[in-house]
């Protein structure tokens, strides 16, 4: 009998641990409706920018986890701007850490729980739309006009364009500041120099060679790899196919698309809508369906290595990616690594092989934007946060954050650029050029085009500078950049671009992995259930405010 | 009647005087369950409301359609409906294969005759057990990724196509219900072992002296002994039908099969902590929160027929 209630006892104790499992993960505590510290105007306790008083402002900065970097919230860099902006302004700044691959979810909690960084930034514009809805968003319309003089470096690095990008056409409001994207070269195609020349075939420049090159590197395996040759992987794509295969896709986009047609169908950052998609995507899956796609390009998801440490590994020919994916990451780049474990001669080169209809190379890139930085309501110094965006847009400080110190993380040449010089220890930088910290910038400004263009080609240590050079050419041939249709907030969007994203990854993984036969079947079930969820909702409500700013033109005006 | 109201007065105040301490201590859990338990449960609002992360729960407004806007919406979305239907797939699978296994292993662990042997086993057996999730889908593509999964690159090697065990539907679901039973088998056992032990050895050596087989034995007293505690976990687990777990579906799931390994769990992720729904997330987890109770006091109230039943017999 005891040892039968001990037996029900140790059920009982079982069952609890191990629990109902009902995830209810939402709730959390709800910060009071703050109030604004606006009495005496925005400019109390200034004496000219610095405070009487010592502020204390919180500044996120993403966390990207890599291999032997310093700690993102405390190392030289942060220090050299916590010394600066106490005594510049007589602002305490402490660093708070978010995940970079999964930013969202984070700042979502962090915004839930009212304890949001008082400067916050994101990748996702609907991120912070969604929150300014609910009134928890600071609009920062008044702010950088009243203070205009006192953010000089601000307004001289940004200009009305980007801190007025985002301001709402009917209500004013400006809910975040589009940090500048210095250079619109966006994405590029690689492909393996070696393997070209050791199979002597042409860079490609058409379709038709790049496929010709693929069916290549898939029949001569043996002679790229030897033993290797099972794992030899033409073209490797990933999950986000949209991203990945952009280059290929969007060439089957017809030249004639006009800016009405990019506006309404342009929500997906993949350009998922825009007419002749799936053409692109049925190249794919027809290249699949020919063993020139890596198989398990679907089952690893953000952030993993495997596809990288295989390109690493000198078994992947070709992939299409970030303009300098290849070179950039010092010791550890894919470059550095080919070379390291293969020899002197291996490395990818950028290649331009997807005309469109009329011959045009076009690269559909962003425009001149790029994270976008807001201060969430609970943020009671904006005055001081904006103090702090001035001073990392300025000059100096942010060319030092860039650029290092002499010596250790650049030499500068005698025609006053650049070079970069792979540094570890406390000085090493987490993110390419420290783009983390110097928050309103993304890539190189320095005082003249030319001068940026070297600096940019010596960017990449241990580098020949003739591939990023011609990384560059290629990456900015034909772009068309994106552009600003500022007709205010679209409801249909709100909260939905997540779980839109996932969609589009899912129906264009399964349609590529479809039989050639089933691949119609498969994309267009996809996109009926894409524009069913939400999707044809946010193009009827795009549409409609087309026509109502700009009636029936078909251009930008 | 004074009188008496004033006995039992004071046979509470010494009772009190007695066992005050007593109470005092039970105090802290009941303090712990009404501030981490209770209160919160006052978020269920969340689920009818529009929520707003700048005002208090008390203050946000009522959802359209009396409350229900979000409940709607959940029913009207073919993703929630499919989540339901995974949910329910998946965890009728595991009930079918995942939770006869560790009664099999208990009773085979039981046959053993060498004790150590008998011991480490059963050591080996627990361990996946304390793995968590993201690291058995790790193990798990390395394993069995088509091209450079280990069981796929030695299948190539002997001539057989790769089997997509984790990128066509069918496979997964089958991978899926099966790294669950490597994982939770052995542990699982733990219970049936105990209940095993609380059988009387007499029964086997009066077995023995009428010439009973080692089958026989098995069937006629280990499983006949375990038969309460069986029938009480199977309705216990029944209660669970509907509920899901996240991280199992959700690191072992990718884009291939997203047609059966999205679940509730999983549904409320995306769309309420990635899209920021944060009233549709609570009222798809409110409603399984409800069919899980309903679920659960059925069963129970089935448990408590069968457990008479099994103390009975």
């Amino acid at each position: 009998m005891k040892r039968r209630i001990a037996t029900l006892l140790l059920i009982a104790v079982m069952a609890i641990t191990t629990g109902c499992g009902a995830n209810a993960e939402t709730g959390g505590a709800v910060p009071p409706p703050t109030a604004q510290t606006q009495g005496g105007g925005p400019r109390e306790g200034l004496d000219g920018t610095k405070f009487t008083e010592t502020r204390h402002i919180t500044v996120e900065v993403f966390d990207r986890a890599n291999d032997g970097g310093s700690k993102p919230e405390d190392n030289f860099y942060t220090n050299y701007i916590q010394e600066g902006m106490l005594r510049d302004h007589n602002v305490e700044v402490t660093f708070v850490t978010v995940p970079r691959w999964t930013e969202i979810e984070e700042l979502n909690n962090l915004l839930a729980a009212g304890t949001a960084p008082d400067i916050c930034l994101t990748y996702s514009y609907p991120t912070v739309q969604t929150y300014a809805n609910m009134g928890a968003v600071i609009d920062l319309a008044p702010y950088v006009d009243e203070c205009k003089d006192i953010l000089p470096n601000l307004w001289d690095l940004l200009g009305e364009r980007n801190i007025y990008w985002d301001k709402d056409p009917k209500t004013g409001s400006i809910y975040a500041i589009e940090a500048l994207l210095a250079s619109l070269a966006r994405v590029n195609t690689f492909v393996r120099e070696d393997w070209l020349k050791t199979l002597d075939i042409p860079e490609p420049t058409t379709l038709d060679e790049f496929h010709n090159m693929l069916t290549a590197f898939r029949d001569n395996a043996e002679t790229l790899l030897g033993a290797d040759a099972d794992k030899l992987v033409p073209f490797s794509i990933s999950y986000d196919v949209g991203w990945r295969a952009e280059t290929l896709i969007v060439s089957f986009v017809p030249d004639s698309i006009t800016d009405k047609t990019r506006y309404i169908y342009g929500f997906d950052d993949r350009r998922l809508l825009y007419p002749n998609y799936k053409e692109g995507v049925k190249v794919l899956n027809e290249w699949y369906n020919e063993g020139l796609i890596w198989k398990d390009f679907a089952l690893y998801g953000s952030g993993d290595t495997t596809e990288e440490n295989m390109m690493k590994a000198g078994y992947i020919g070709a992939y299409s990616h970030n303009i300098d994916n290849a070179y950039r990451n010092g010791e550890d780049s894919i470059d550095a690594n080919l070379k390291r474990n293969i020899g002197p001669e291996a490395g990818f080169i950028a290649v331009d092989p997807f005309p469109n209809d009329v011959g045009k190379y076009k690269k559909y890139v962003s425009p001149p934007i790029d994270r976008k930085v807001f201060f969430p309501a609970t943020n009671e110094e904006p005055v001081a946060s904006l103090l702090y965006l001035d001073w990392i847009s300025s000059y100096d400080n942010r060319i030092f954050l860039q650029y290092g110190e002499e010596g250790v993380t650049h030499e500068t040449q005698a025609d006053g650029s650049f070079k970069t010089i792979a540094a570890s220890g406390d000085k090493i930088m987490n993110s390419p050029n420290n783009i983390d910290y110097v928050m309103t910038l993304n890539g190189h400004k320095l005082k003249d085009q030319a001068l940026t263009f070297k600096t940019l080609a010596q960017g990449y240590a241990g580098v020949d500078s003739r591939y990023i050079e011609l990384a560059y050419e290629v990456a900015l041939t034909d772009i068309v950049p994106g552009i600003s249709v500022n007709v205010g907030v679209i409801e249909a969007e709100n909260g939905i671009d997540t779980s839109l994203a996932k969609k589009r990854d899912t129906f264009l993984n399964q349609s590529i992995v479809a039989s050639t036969a089933d691949f119609d079947r498969v994309y267009d079930e996809g996109m009926s259930d894409y524009l069913a969820s939400g999707g044809q909702a946010i193009i009827d409500e795009r549409a409609g405010k087309w026509s109502e700013f700009f009636g029936d033109a078909e251009m930008l005006p | 009647m004074l009188k008496r109201g004033g006995r039992v007065k004071g046979r509470t105040s010494a009772y009190l005087k007695r066992y005050w301490m007593l109470y005092a201590l039970m105090l802290a859990p009941l303090i712990y369950f009404i501030i981490f338990k209770y209160i919160p449960m006052t978020y269920i609002q969340i689920a009818f409301k529009k929520f707003n992360i700048t005002q208090s729960v008390w203050e946000m407004e009522w959802a359209k359609n009396n409350g229900f806007e979000y409940f709607i919406k959940a029913f009207s979305n073919r993703d929630f409906l499919y989540a339901v239907r995974n949910t329910v797939m998946l965890n009728v699978l595991d009930l079918a294969i995942g939770f006869p296994a560790p009664i099999f292993l208990a009773v085979l662990l039981n046959e053993l005759a060498f004790k150590r042997f008998k011991k480490i086993t059963q050591t080996i057996i627990y361990m996946p057990h304390f793995l968590s999730w993201v690291i058995i889908s790790g193990l798990a593509l390395q394993l069995f990724a088509p091209t450079t999964g280990l069981v796929n690159t030695a299948l190539g090697k002997i001539g057989l196509g790769p089997i997509p065990f984790l990128n066509e539907s069918v496979h997964w679901v089958i991978t899926y219900i099966f790294i669950g039973v490597w994982q939770s088998a052995g542990w699982n056992t733990i219970i049936y072992l105990a209940a095993i032990t609380g059988i009387n050895p007499e029964l086997y050596e009066a077995a023995a002296v009428d010439g009973v087989n080692r089958l026989q034995k098995i069937w006629h007293i280990t499983i006949a002994g375990i038969k309460p505690t069986i029938v009480v976990l199977l309705v216990m687990n029944l209660g669970r039908i509907l509920s899901s777990d996240f991280d199992r579906p959700y690191a072992l799931g990718n884009n291939l099969v997203s047609n059966v390994s999205d679940v509730i769990a999983t549904f409320v992720y995306t769309n309420g902590i990635r899209g920021s729904q944060f009233s549709l997330a609570t009222a798809v987890g409110l409603f399984q929160s409800v069919i899980c109770v309903i679920f659960l006091l059925a069963s129970n109230a089935i448990a408590e027929k069968f457990g008479e039943h099994g103390i009975m017999s």
